[in-house]
């Protein structure tokens, strides 16, 4: 009697582990991050096709690592100036990382096709400067593949990028528009 | 004498006045071409040619277990070593085995690199002149890549994954 009931909590811990269930978690490494500045000046744009990002589908975390030196810009010139330690240093800082969770995950049914509306709340950290992000974003459920979009402002001072003079100072707006979409795929 | 003092100066204020316009041709002469080039190369670092990693010199050829290693063993050391300020970090030439071939949403080939038994691998992402290169390569084949390193492996605690060396503007290499 004893004996089985071993052999029970065993095969019940074992069991435990084999169902949690690692499919769970999400990955993309098929995404896409730009972000747009306006000035009357001049407008820019720059694109990340490297970012990588994880989704749990249980515990509603989201993280997203984006390698700063990706970012391709139209103008040689621009992209220098982006990397240099002036600005994004991305010598020093090579990655910016935002950490967040899904509030309202009860909403977002990941067994059935549609479009979902999230809310996602977390730290972003940009040149090691961490700031709260409060956003929203669209998950689409179609079959096995799981699309994030997301679009926000973000205020470049807060990450202590600033411009005291010169052509960046006129030519880049204070707040850029950023725009993410990641595509995920099971582990 | 009077009408001699008066022909001598009138004659030395030609030479003054002739001296002093050819000064001011000179100076703005001179005030003219550096405005040209300034404005050429104002004109040249506004507009200027993107790097071109295909025909600069390679910095490192590596295998893609080596430059893993070297960044799971100590990344800032091995930051240090392959970026660089402005993002025009190194050229290497990496050598590993093909596991995936796939597209990102630049329709741009991304081919990963890595080596059996390793933690990560090396992202490779090729560009809309070099993609047709990647049509042939088959997985399991071992092959030699060049382009622009990106960012680094390392294990990340929150994605709770290896992430892969990140290579941009790439070619292959024929041996």
């Amino acid at each position: 009697m004893k004996k089985v009931s071993v052999i029970a909590v065993v095969f019940a811990i074992v069991s435990l582990y084999a169902f949690k269930p690692l499919a769970d978690k999400l990955v993309s490494k098929d995404g896409h991050i730009s972000f747009f500045s306006h000035t009357a000046l001049e407008d820019i744009t720059a694109n990340n096709y490297k970012v990588v990002s994880t989704l749990d589908k249980t515990t509603g975390d989201v993280v997203f690592s984006v390698p700063m030196q990706s970012f391709e810009f139209e103008k040689a010139l621009m992209q220098k100036h982006f990397n240099s330690n002036k600005f994004l240093d991305t010598k020093k800082h090579p990655k910016a990382k935002f950490t967040g969770k899904i509030g309202n995950l009860g909403d977002i049914d990941f067994s059935k096709d549609g479009t979902y509306t999230a809310t996602v709340t977390g730290n972003l950290d940009i040149k090691g400067e961490t700031k709260v992000l409060n956003e929203k974003a669209t998950i689409s459920v179609e079959g096995e593949k799981v699309t994030l979009d997301s679009k926000m402002t973000i205020v470049l001072a807060d990450y202590g990028i600033t411009f005291s003079g010169g052509k960046p100072s006129t030519n880049i707006a204070k707040e850029v528009e950023v725009t993410v979409k990641s595509i995920y795929a099971k582990q | 004498m009077l009408v001699r003092i008066n022909l001598m100066t009138v004659c030395s204020f030609t030479i003054i006045k002739y001296n002093m316009k050819k000064t001011i041709k000179i100076i703005s002469l001179t005030l003219g071409v550096g405005l040209v080039i300034a404005i050429a190369v104002a004109y040249y670092m506004f507009n200027m040619p993107k790097r071109d990693v295909q025909s600069a010199k390679t910095d490192f050829s590596v295998s893609s277990t080596d430059i893993v290693n070297e960044y799971l063993a100590d990344a800032a050391l091995a930051n240090a070593k392959y970026l660089q300020e402005e993002g025009d970090s190194k050229i290497l030439a990496i050598t590993g085995t093909v596991v995936s071939i796939s597209e990102d949403l630049n329709n741009q080939k991304v081919i990963l690199l890595k080596n059996s038994g390793d933690k990560a691998g090396v992202s490779c992402t090729f560009t809309a002149e070099t993609n047709q290169n990647t049509e042939h390569l088959q997985i399991g084949q071992t092959v030699k890549v060049k382009g622009v390193i990106r960012s680094g492996a390392g294990f990340d605690e929150d994605l709770d994954l290896y992430e892969d060396v990140i290579l941009e503007k790439c070619d292959l290499v024929s041996k």
